[in-house]
């Protein structure tokens, strides 16, 4: 019993872990959403603001992003549930001998990479496009048209997948019934087993929106004048990150929850009907006094679903009403008192330091004592700031570059005092630049 | 018209036969098979100015793949030591972001589809949601957190653990992360389908046999599991070596992955014939590894997508 | 309602690659016939229905319905309407959507077919049941819908492909009489498919009987239970007992056979094979249990069988003798009970009687699988 209840405890805790791991990063950067400093972090907490929510609204790039991803998505959408379910259809009736080699075929782009999608699809295009004489400006070497056409390509898998899951089930008599019954073949598709497929044509549809909405490897190589917002978002974060990447963000992940918890509760609901529709007796349905089960009954989703909605609504409220001028101006007197404090710190030191070495220099007049690491004295008011600078940049690294280069106006504009503070303290940085605004 | 076309018509109708046969072969010729061909037959062509494409330099060459093996002609090494050793270090972390991978998702996997209860529908929820989420937003949540002044530094800092911030990125321990994060869902879900078809009673007889659980694992459920298993790490390892929003946004700036090679290749250098050769190469060494492993392991094709 | 429309099969032949699925068949049905194939399964029976119902295009000769020859037709243009073996309803509409989906496709209004829909739901005794969907059903009701949903298409000619076979035996029996009621009333002409005989024998007005693509004999009921043509006919249809053995002597419409074990016995030749059967050919005789009759003990003669009691039940009914018959299938009497006493024979030889006009003689044939 003992090592029983050990096993589920460290069952318990590796599933802690491993959603800590698959969660924890979308919470921290939804935290750095509200955060104030230009550098998106969660820890340091300075203020709660909104201001990264305006920001990505007023960013023309992004906002141009969203519009070509949906165009791309919906055209991707179309194209991939037609060819996924025109593949699926084949599938259960090609002669058996060609079938392995048709599904093969057919599941490959799943595998091939990305990056390989992208560089075929711009090659062989490119390639038609110059048979047929067309100039680089032409309907085939169209960004939209060759990212739609990439991306449709292994995204169309995914819809066959789940349309060939759904199709397994489907009774091949139920359309010949509907065609000795006088249908047309299109007919009895779209009556019979267009509905049957609904289901699944959704799914793979939604499938096929989210995979084209979040594709890299392969836009990256066909989006010439679309850019997606993936794409822009990449190109944003490569060359230096803000926290109102965070807040769009926090914006698709509410959503994301939002939608999830809907189709969650609907689910549910549909369940707890069905069930109730079993047990009712005929009397029950025919009279239509059938007690249907309240939507929030034992729905776990569905309580979820409206203790978000009203999370979304507080926040938005809060947001047009809240401002965070007041806490930033705290913030930023007290870093210029800190800032201050350390100049005043270090003025004192270097006064004791040269009072030393002036008694020193005084007693012995030749070493300087090993135990500071300070540089050198290269000359009287400067060996200061040498020696704040020094040892930030030895640590600073190459990787911190990106950033440093982002908020690069903030040693410039942000005249003597900050800059100092600044190049002090990596952290302080934002500060720094914020105060030069 | 050959019989088995007359066969199809019939079943389908002219109309909705030729919009279906349309799509198929669209999809599968105009998208699949002739692309790659294409890229095959454009990665044997030198680099050309658009003008004299089709005129007399345009001839079948190796000088491509020569590159990658060689380096430059004339260069100063024997081999193209740079773009070699980028190559093979993506082969080696991808297979261990697979290894990774797989450990840390088959127990999650198993005891997903072995428990039952409304829980494990949460848990599920909380499985997929985070894959809803941009590729790009994923890998800029993990920058945050293992930037020199992320999360995770100021924790560690914090407790004590280290004095100075660890350079997660440098180090491409924020890489494998990222790329472990990107896949963990294709892992869990062909394991997890696989599992969940198992009867619980062969797991119930084993323990009734006396059998540990790394036993029941070992003879019972993982040979069970085996077509999820290698779908999975198939799929994990095929997209972790073509990976390259993840190496872009978490890579150190000295270590690059295979697939920047061939965008630089492509997008820096206008090289696209050397950027076809290395995409290519990456193409056929992956499916090659991948057919190799398979064959070890006694899997088919057809598991692949189940 | 009229005669109905009569269904004409000419040489008809269907292959799939090399495998012949029916061999040069040349069946008349009878406009307001109730006709059946009856057979084992993989005799082709279903595959002559779908080259009927048009999803089948016959490899040679004709489909003529009314007289019109049916080939290049699609099934969606036949008047003939199918209900398919697992019913087919379609899961995703409502009881009456199902029903009026013929006049759907015609684009009726939605009340239109709503009226049609409760006129069919009346016939079939399912009233206001209209708004259900299929898998809130029965199975009996389903299949009474899906009778009325073939029906609403006002089909010249309905196919039933086994469609009672998913039911258990009680329903199955209910479901007969009510489909040979159904019949009458609409008068149009049912073809019917299945490998129960039950069925076949109380339904129809003619029968054809089907081994292996080929069709046996074509006959009303009692013409193929008392006078089949063949051997495959005679031991499919019904139980029966087999004497294998030789003509010995053709005498008008009788024959006497040299039989391997029971010596040589008098039978009446079937009426298809009058003529045909000459001395010396094999031949089968067969007789049914219920033929026989108990004779004293050691009688001899033409119509006399002797033979070692196996075993005996008691069936309620019917006494049933199983004795030590030829091939190792054992040869059954039935006894009607009609109070008589009736002692044990387990074990001891006896001799049996019977009629030589309720004996039949055919050529020797392949015998139906038990």
């Amino acid at each position: 019993m003992k090592s029983f209840s050990f096993l589920r405890l460290s069952v318990w805790f590796y599933l802690a872990i491993f959603f800590a791991y698959l969660l924890g990063p979308l919470v921290i950067m939804s935290v750095t959403a509200f955060n104030s400093p230009e550098f998106p972090r969660a820890s340091p907490w300075e203020c709660l603001t909104f201001e990264w929510f305006s920001a990505l609204f007023q960013d023309e790039r992004i906002l141009n992003g969203i519009w070509n991803s949906i165009l791309v998505g919906a055209g991707t959408v179309v194209l991939s549930v037609a060819m996924g379910l025109a593949g699926a259809l084949m599938l259960t009736q090609i002669w058996p001998k060609l079938r392995a080699t048709y599904y093969t075929i057919i599941i490959a782009p799943i595998l091939i990479p990305g990056v390989v999608l992208g560089i075929s699809t711009l090659v062989f295009w490119d390639r038609i496009n110059r048979m047929l004489g067309l100039g680089a400006d032409s309907f085939l070497s169209n960004g939209l048209f060759l990212t739609i056409i990439g991306q449709s390509t292994f995204i169309a898998s995914y819809c066959m997948l789940v349309l060939v899951a759904r199709l397994q089930r489907y009774d091949i008599a139920l359309t010949e019934a509907a065609l000795d019954l006088g249908a047309t073949h299109a007919q009895a598709f779209r009556k019979v087993l267009l509905p049957f497929m609904k289901p699944a044509i959704a799914s793979a549809a939604v499938l096929a929106f989210l995979a084209s909405f979040e594709n890299y490897n392969t836009t990256t190589f066909t989006f010439g004048e679309y850019p997606t917002l993936t794409i822009e978002l990449a190109q944003k974060v490569r060359y230096g990150i803000t926290p109102a990447i965070s807040a769009l963000a926090f914006i698709i992940v509410v959503l994301t929850v939002f939608v999830a918890l809907a189709n969650e509760a609907n689910i549910r609901r549909k369940e707890l009907v069905a069930a109730a529709r079993k047990d009712a007796t005929v009397e029950e349905l025919e009279s239509g006094r059938l007690r249907l089960p309240n939507f929030f009954s034992s729905n776990w989703a569905a309580v979820a679903l409206v203790v978000v909605a009203c999370l979304t609504i507080a926040t938005v409220g809060t947001a047009t009403v809240y401002s965070p001028q007041q806490c930033i101006a705290d913030i930023r007197e007290q870093k210029r008192l800190e800032t201050e404090a350390r100049i005043q710190e270090l003025r004192q030191r270097r006064a004791e330091e040269a009072a030393r070495r002036a008694a020193e220099e005084a007693e012995k007049g030749d070493d300087a004592t090993g135990g500071t690491s300070t540089a050198p004295a290269t000359g009287g008011n400067n060996s200061g700031f040498g020696n704040v600078f020094d040892p930030n940049a030895l640590g600073g690294g190459s990787s911190d570059a990106e950033e440093t280069d982002d908020q690069s106006s903030a040693p410039s504009s942000g005249g003597g005092s900050s800059a100092f503070g600044g190049a002090f303290d990596p952290n302080a940085l934002s500060g720094g630049g914020s105060d030069g605004n | 018209m050959p019989s088995f076309l007359k066969e199809f018509f019939k079943r389908n109708g002219v109309g909705m036969g030729s919009v279906m046969l349309g799509l198929v072969l669209f999809w599968t010729i105009g998208l699949i098979i002739l692309p790659q061909l294409s890229m095959l037959d454009f990665s044997f062509r030198p680099n050309l100015p658009p003008p004299e494409i089709g005129g007399p330099k345009d001839v079948y060459t190796l000088e491509n793949y020569k590159y990658l093996i060689y380096g430059p002609e004339g260069g100063s090494q024997d081999y193209n030591a740079v773009d070699l050793r980028v190559f093979f270090r993506t082969l080696v972390a991808a297979v261990c972001v697979t290894v990774f991978n797989l450990i840390l998702c088959y127990p999650i996997a198993y005891y997903l589809a072995q428990t039952k209860g409304n829980h494990i529908r949460i848990f599920a929820l909380m499985l997929i949601i985070p894959y809803w989420i941009n590729e790009i937003l994923r890998a800029f949540a993990l920058r945050i957190i293992f930037g020199e002044t992320g999360v995770l530094n100021n924790l560690l800092v914090g407790m004590g653990l280290f004095d100075t911030p660890f350079d997660f990125i440098r180090n491409d321990i924020a890489l494998y992360a990222g790329l472990g994060y990107a896949y963990i869902l294709l892992m869990i879900f062909p394991i997890y389908n696989v599992i969940e078809s198992l009867d619980r009673n062969q797991i119930e007889a084993a323990r009734d046999m006396g059998a540990s659980w790394p036993m029941i694992h070992r003879r019972v459920v993982i040979p069970y599991a085996k077509p999820g298993i290698s779908s999975g790490c198939t799929m994990v390892f095929m997209l972790s070596a073509g990976a390259l929003a993840a190496p872009q946004i978490l890579g150190g700036p000295s270590s690059l992955w295979f697939t920047q090679l061939i965008y630089q290749q492509f997008n820096d250098n206008s090289d696209w014939p050397q950027g076809a050769a290395y995409a290519v190469v990456l193409l056929v060494t992956c499916i090659l590894l991948v057919l190799a492993i398979m064959r070890l392991f006694k899997v088919n094709m057809g598991d692949i997508g189940k | 309602m009229s005669a109905g429309v009569g269904v004409d099969l000419e040489n008809l032949w269907i292959r799939f690659g090399d495998f012949v699925a029916v061999r040069d068949a040349n069946v008349k049905i009878n406009g307001g016939d109730f006709f059946s194939f009856l057979g084992p399964s993989g005799c082709g029976k279903t595959t002559i229905l779908r080259a009927v119902s048009g999803f089948l295009e016959p490899s040679e000769g004709n489909v003529l319905i009314g007289g019109n020859n049916m080939r290049g037709i699609g099934p969606n243009k036949r008047p003939t309407a199918l209900i398919f073996q697992n019913l087919a309803l379609f899961p995703l509409m409502k009881i009456w959507e199902n029903i009026t989906f013929s006049m759907e496709i015609k684009g009726a209004s939605a009340k239109e077919r709503r009226k049609r829909a409760d006129e069919l739901l009346d016939m079939i005794a399912l009233p206001g049941q209209g708004d259900k969907l299929p898998s809130e059903l029965s199975g009996g009701q389903r299949q009474r819908v899906a009778i009325a949903r073939a029906l609403c298409a006002e089909p010249d000619v309905l196919l039933l492909d086994e469609p009672l076979s998913a039911l258990d035996l009680k329903l199955r029996q209910h479901m007969r009489t009510e489909l040979r009621e159904i019949q009458q009333r609409v008068g149009i002409t049912f073809i019917y498919i299945t490998h129960d005989q039950g069925e076949a024998l109380t339904m129809s007005d003619n029968i054809a009987v089907m081994k292996a693509g080929v069709i046996d004999q074509i006959a009303d009921g009692k013409t193929i239970y008392n006078d089949p043509a063949t051997a495959f006919a005679a031991s499919f249809v019904g139980e029966n007992n087999v004497f294998r053995g030789k003509v010995q002597q053709v005498m008008g419409d009788e024959a006497m056979i040299r039989t391997n074990r029971s010596g040589d016995l008098v039978a009446r030749i079937s009426s298809a094979n009058r003529g045909k059967l000459k001395v010396g050919d094999d031949a089968m005789m067969f007789i049914r249990p219920e033929a026989f009759s108990l004779a004293p003990q050691g009688a001899t003669g033409d119509h006399f069988v002797t033979a070692k009691v196996n075993h005996e039940e008691f069936e309620g009914n019917v006494f049933n003798i199983f004795m030590e018959g030829e091939g190792g299938k054992e040869l059954k009497v039935s006894i009607p009970n009609l109070g008589q006493s009736f002692e044990d024979h387990t074990g001891q030889n006896i001799t049996l009687e019977y009629e030589t006009q309720n004996a039949v003689v055919v050529p020797a044939g392949e015998l139906a699988a038990e």
